[in-house]
């Protein structure tokens, strides 16, 4: 990864400034790039990751020279526990002060000394609207991914995370424990309750479903809030005959905050600094929302955000969960390496059962 | 004598490129993978160190992850399966490709070039793309699925899913194989002599006989290399299970993806690799001294 960084970073010299930033796919909107890069008179060299392990195995394989990388909370308190971060000069983050309260000193940076909120999705439930009217079922329970008596009626038309932590964080949510709840016996419960309910299910699914929701193979998908507003917006712009919604389970379910670290390897830490306060200010920071529909901790950035997403309905009560329902919701902590192989050996278990 | 020495030297010249990568891009990387093997897992993900650093972190060498594998039966089960299912997509590979080599071999040589080029010809596209076109070939609204449920329909059988099924996987791993077992097979047949079967029709051979006893045997060096080149991709494929696969079509590569780009446990994933690459050379060694035994006993 090292020479692959180098040659972009030959290839690029011409250009003044030039700063990594190694992000999710499709997490940035060009038009903010494009004005940071003009703005800054820099260049902007974007690389992607679709899962935060898969950053965190690439990091730790020894790729190097990223300034910038946006991951979830537990992938933050892995970084920094290994000592792989640098402090923020807060004296150069001028509006720092635009974030909501509720989102700064988060478990995994207390006081914020390394990371700064950028965006939020919730784990929730996507659903075929017209489908699950016709069969009157709930909207809003995980009982529909987890009890005999509904999935009855979804058999094969039901795909959940390929995700041990996001589909155990449901089922002890379910059954009333916190999502970090890392007792084996609670996990083995939860198993127990997944190995029910699996032959109903179509497939473990990372990806797909997005598409899937939107051609009508699936009418119910465990998934993330901003990959949910997409499937709702491709069925919309394909004309389907039914729409995609999307809600948060009333049991409770995961928020995953992502935000702003400097890695320390990253050879421009003041380029960056000056990303990090650009994309603190409210109108970067709302086109990120109006493009993907992720929630936003950013106070400022309300005032430019679509007036569609104020609406009220569930869906939009999952981007911007009212104090009531952000109680429920838990961020992932990370687990240390015997509950990881504990929990390892659990999930082979249900992917081969 | 010095016509032997310029020899030696391009001889040494043209292997030593190709032996110096091998070294460096397979031996060094196995050697380190077998080293993680027996490394404890660093608390954030990666190798624990070797060394003792002083701060009360594991360090050094252990057998934790093989006892790890053999604490449970549940990861024999995932290798025995995926055994199973490279074993079913080479028989199918095999059963589907040896008439097409055939045939591409007997027809007439100014078409076979073209007809190999077609064989070739989904290499253009990206593996992945080919095997997401198979969700859609698959899927439920396709005419496949709704042709396939209609006559299950018409003896009142309940409708299933053709997609996300170890169906679906194993028509995957065919697809995507079948290349490998056709070209080989077909690089056998077309040395053959055709003179050999006219012989052993004259000296009274049915059809049969004569596929069993003079085509089928001489093509053998061309099944068993179709076989390996087809086996072993396929047990160690994850992708064709991650896109096609159901609820319980997870294999050995999905496992060990899993270790390093899931779960942040690199020496399980390495023991794992070890004991799979372990099985594919017993396998190896097997088939060659049955093949010996074979050639010595006949």
């Amino acid at each position: 990864m090292r020479w692959l960084l180098l040659i972009f970073y030959v290839g690029s010299s011409y250009a003044t400034d030039t700063l990594y930033l190694y992000n999710w796919n499709n997490y940035i909107s060009n038009a903010t790039v494009a004005r940071f890069e003009a703005r800054c008179g820099c260049k902007l060299v974007r690389d992607y990751y679709a899962d935060n392990e898969e950053m965190l195995a690439k990091l730790a394989a020894g790729a190097s020279g990223y300034d910038l990388i946006v991951p979830t909370g537990n992938a933050v308190e892995a970084l920094l526990r290994s000592n792989q971060l640098r402090p923020l000069d807060k004296t150069k983050l001028n509006n720092l002060g635009n974030l909501k309260p509720e989102f700064l000193n988060a478990f995994f940076d207390p006081g914020n000394r390394y990371s700064v909120p950028y965006a939020y999705t919730v784990t929730l439930l996507g659903y075929n609207v017209e489908k699950l009217r016709a069969l009157n079922l709930p909207t809003d329970t995980w009982a529909l991914i987890f009890e005999p008596r509904y999935l009855e009626k979804l058999k094969g038309r039901v795909t959940v995370l390929d995700s041990q932590r996001e589909l155990m964080a449901a089922a002890l949510r379910y059954l009333g424990y916190s999502a970090n709840d890392a007792d084996e016996t609670k996990w083995q419960q939860a198993r127990d309750l997944i190995l029910r309910a699996k032959p109903y299910w179509a497939a473990f699914n990372a990806s797909s479903y997005i598409k899937e929701l939107t051609v009508g193979n699936i009418w119910l998908a465990h998934g993330y809030s901003s990959d949910m507003f997409q499937a709702r917006a491709d069925a919309e712009k394909a004309g389907r005959p039914f729409h995609i919604g999307y809600s948060i389970p009333r049991e409770g379910a995961v928020l995953a905050l992502d935000s702003m670290v400097l890695h320390k390897t990253g050879r421009q830490p003041e380029l960056a600094l000056r990303f990090i306060d650009f994309m603190l200010e409210g109108p970067n920071s709302a086109e990120l929302t109006n493009l993907i529909g992720s929630g936003n901790p950013n106070q400022a950035a309300m005032r430019y955000i679509d007036a569609r997403f104020f609406q009220t309905n569930a869906d939009n009560r999952a981007v911007f969960p009212d104090a009531s329902a952000m109680r429920r919701l838990e961020m992932l902590r990370d687990l240390d390496r015997k509950q990881r192989r504990v929990l390892n050996r659990i999930w082979t278990e249900i992917k081969l059962r | 004598m010095s016509e032997t020495k310029d020899n030696r030297l391009a001889r040494w010249a043209i292997t030593a490129p190709p032996t110096l990568f091998l070294l460096a891009f397979f031996l060094v990387p196995a050697l380190i993978v077998v080293l993680a093997s027996f490394q404890y897992p660093g608390e954030f993900g990666g190798l624990a160190p070797l060394f003792d650093h002083g701060d009360g972190r594991e360090h050094g060498l252990t057998l934790e992850n093989y006892r790890f594998f053999a604490s449970d039966f549940l990861f024999t089960e995932i290798f025995l399966r995926s055994f199973a299912v490279a074993t079913a997509s080479t028989l199918i590979c095999l059963v589907m490709a040896y008439p097409v080599a055939w045939l591409i071999a007997r027809s007439p040589k100014r078409h076979r070039d073209l007809l190999v080029l077609l064989v070739i010809l989904p290499f253009a596209s990206n593996f992945l793309i080919r095997v997401y076109a198979w969700m859609i070939i698959l899927g439920p609204q396709a005419a496949l699925a709704r042709m396939f449920n209609g006559v299950l329909g018409a003896f009142g059988l309940e409708p299933v899913s053709l997609l996300f099924s170890p169906f679906a996987v194993l028509v995957g791993m065919v697809y995507v194989h079948l290349p490998f077992m056709i070209l080989p097979l077909y690089t056998n047949l077309e040395k053959h002599d055709p003179v050999l079967l006219d012989a052993a029709q004259d000296l009274g051979a049915n059809a049969w006989q004569r596929f069993w006893r003079v085509t089928w045997s001489l093509s053998l060096p061309g099944v068993f290399s179709g076989s390996a080149l087809v086996f072993i991709p396929v047990l160690g494929m994850f992708a064709i299970p991650d896109i096609l696969g159901g609820t319980r079509d997870m294999l050995i590569g999905n496992l060990i993806k899993d270790q390093f780009l899931g779960v942040r446990d690199w020496p399980f994933g390495a023991t794992l690799s070890i004991v799979l690459t372990l099985c594919v050379l017993a396998l190896a060694g097997f088939a060659a001294w049955a093949g010996k035994a074979r050639r010595g006993g006949a």
